[in-house]
């Protein structure tokens, strides 16, 4: 390990990821009751997860893309404003794209707080969930790509946000049989 | 020494007075004590290497082998600082802090591994030895430091001000010393290296001067950045210091137990319904 040429590149590279990681542009607070990254997690456990708030405008953006407009674009209107009118759909479908990464998102941190304010943790459940999170993000770029080539089927993003909904109600689901099971087992212990 | 180095060198040591003073005065040392230490041994080195250098000469044998001690004795207390750091903050954590000690164990066992033998394949003599020996040290700081930043950002566990500051000045030091070191290593054990050999005594004094403006300018250097991480540690100590963290709240083992395995489940179903969407 004595090349400069290596040497030197490597370290300023490190140093600069350094300063990012000590200084994030978001200032996360992490106190026990508020839990880590601003995830209230025990008013989560209390009340059950927020819906994904992407999902909702699923069906309006749907109509918004549907093929039958594109066409009737197509034909109806000039050139120019018809690929401006795309452009601008597709800009609409990736911001959408965007608002479902960020309900994975939610989810996956919703993991890792409760493992940090967990008093034991499985090791291969949290490289797990690590390895998980990889792949989701070269799989989101990918996607990501396909859409932004026009190559990405609306039908396909349509079962992709199915998923994100049933993922929610389930885990809203098990929050709540948690919380019930906590809130009986703090009783037991209290009562003796 | 030239004058340049003199006033550096009064300059870093008030520093480190200061630093000291701001250490009792905070009481550091109650909840940092391996960072109060490493900061009393930077000021009782830099002490006793500059009487040393007083007594028997910048350029004696006996200054030569006093500073590179010092270095590594530096470099010993920083590490213990690091090790501190990982610490600190994260044992209430008792799931997650399983997990982290173990992962930065294992990558400080091969960082140190490396440096130990990185440096015994150096040529033997004390001053490349101590250099190569400091620059892997620094280099393995910095790892380290990288890999518990990136594990307390993918925790959300945030460090409180103070860690902040003590880690960018550790990490400013540790960044300088392998750069530097790793470019007058090269030169020392490149067209200096005759310095170093008694059979090559001729050539000495046409060395001479070229030997003393690398260390010259290495020294600036060293200091001007040393004396800016003692200036980040005495900005963030210049204020009372706000009421530490509280140790957080565990929820019931049920609470992972139950949910870590669903959650898991569902972001493995997600990527694969991400998968059938890139099949043509």
């Amino acid at each position: 390990m004595n090349n400069v040429a290596i040497i030197v590149p490597v370290v300023l590279v490190i140093s600069v990821v350094l300063v990012r990681l000590l200084y994030p542009r978001k200032n996360s607070s992490n106190t026990a009751d508020s839990g880590t990254q601003g995830i209230p997690v025990r008013a989560m456990i209390e009340e059950g997860l927020p819906a994904p708030k992407h999902f909702q405008y699923f069906r309006q953006i749907r109509q918004a893309l549907s093929s039958a407009d594109a066409e009737y674009l197509l034909r109806m209107a000039p050139k120019s404003a018809a690929k401006q009118a795309l452009r601008e759909r597709r800009a609409v479908a990736q911001g959408f794209l965007k608002g479902l990464h960020e309900d994975f998102s939610n989810l996956s941190k919703l993991g890792r707080v409760i493992a940090s304010l967990s008093p034991e943790i499985s090791h291969k459940q949290e490289a797990e969930r690590l390895k998980l999170t990889v792949k989701f993000q070269i799989l989101y770029a990918a996607v990501w790509m396909r859409l932004y080539t026009g190559s990405l089927p609306m039908e396909q993003l349509e079962r992709l946000t199915g998923l994100v909904s049933r993922l929610s109600a389930r885990m809203d689901e098990a929050m709540t049989e948690i919380s019930a099971q906590s809130a009986r087992n703090m009783a037991e212990t209290l009562g003796g | 020494m030239n004058l340049l180095e003199n006033i550096l060198s009064w300059s870093t040591l008030t520093f480190l007075m200061i630093l000291c003073a701001f250490i009792l005065a905070r009481k550091v040392y109650q909840f940092l004590p391996l960072f109060a230490i490493y900061c009393g041994v930077l000021l009782i080195s830099t002490l006793v290497v500059w009487s040393v250098y007083k007594v028997s000469g910048f350029n004696s044998r006996f200054s030569y082998f006093a500073y590179w001690s010092s270095v590594l004795v530096n470099a010993l207390a920083r590490s213990l600082a690091i090790v501190e750091l990982c610490r600190y903050g994260l044992r209430a954590y008792q799931g997650i802090w399983a997990l982290i000690w173990r992962v930065l164990a294992i990558l400080s066992i091969f960082l140190l591994t490396h440096a130990a033998v990185d440096a015994w394949g150096q040529p033997k003599r004390f001053a490349i030895y101590a250099m190569t020996l400091d620059r892997d040290l620094a280099f393995a700081s910095i790892i380290v430091v990288v890999a518990l930043l990136l594990l307390r950002n993918y925790y959300g566990i945030a460090l409180e001000p103070l860690q902040r500051a003590v880690t960018l000045g550790i990490c400013i030091i540790c960044a300088v010393d392998v750069i530097g070191n790793t470019i007058f290593r090269n030169i020392f054990t490149g067209y200096l290296y005759s310095w170093f050999l008694t059979t090559q005594k001729a050539l000495w004094p046409q060395l001479d001067s070229q030997v003393h403006h690398v260390n010259d300018v290495w020294s600036t250097v060293h200091l001007l950045f040393f004396m800016l991480s003692v200036g980040v540690w005495c900005v963030a100590l210049r204020k009372p210091l706000t009421a530490r963290q509280k140790k957080p709240v565990l929820l019931p083992s049920e609470v992972y137990r139950e949910l870590s395995p669903a959650i898991n489940l569902r972001l493995a179903s997600f990527n694969t319904r991400m998968v059938e969407l890139l099949k043509p």
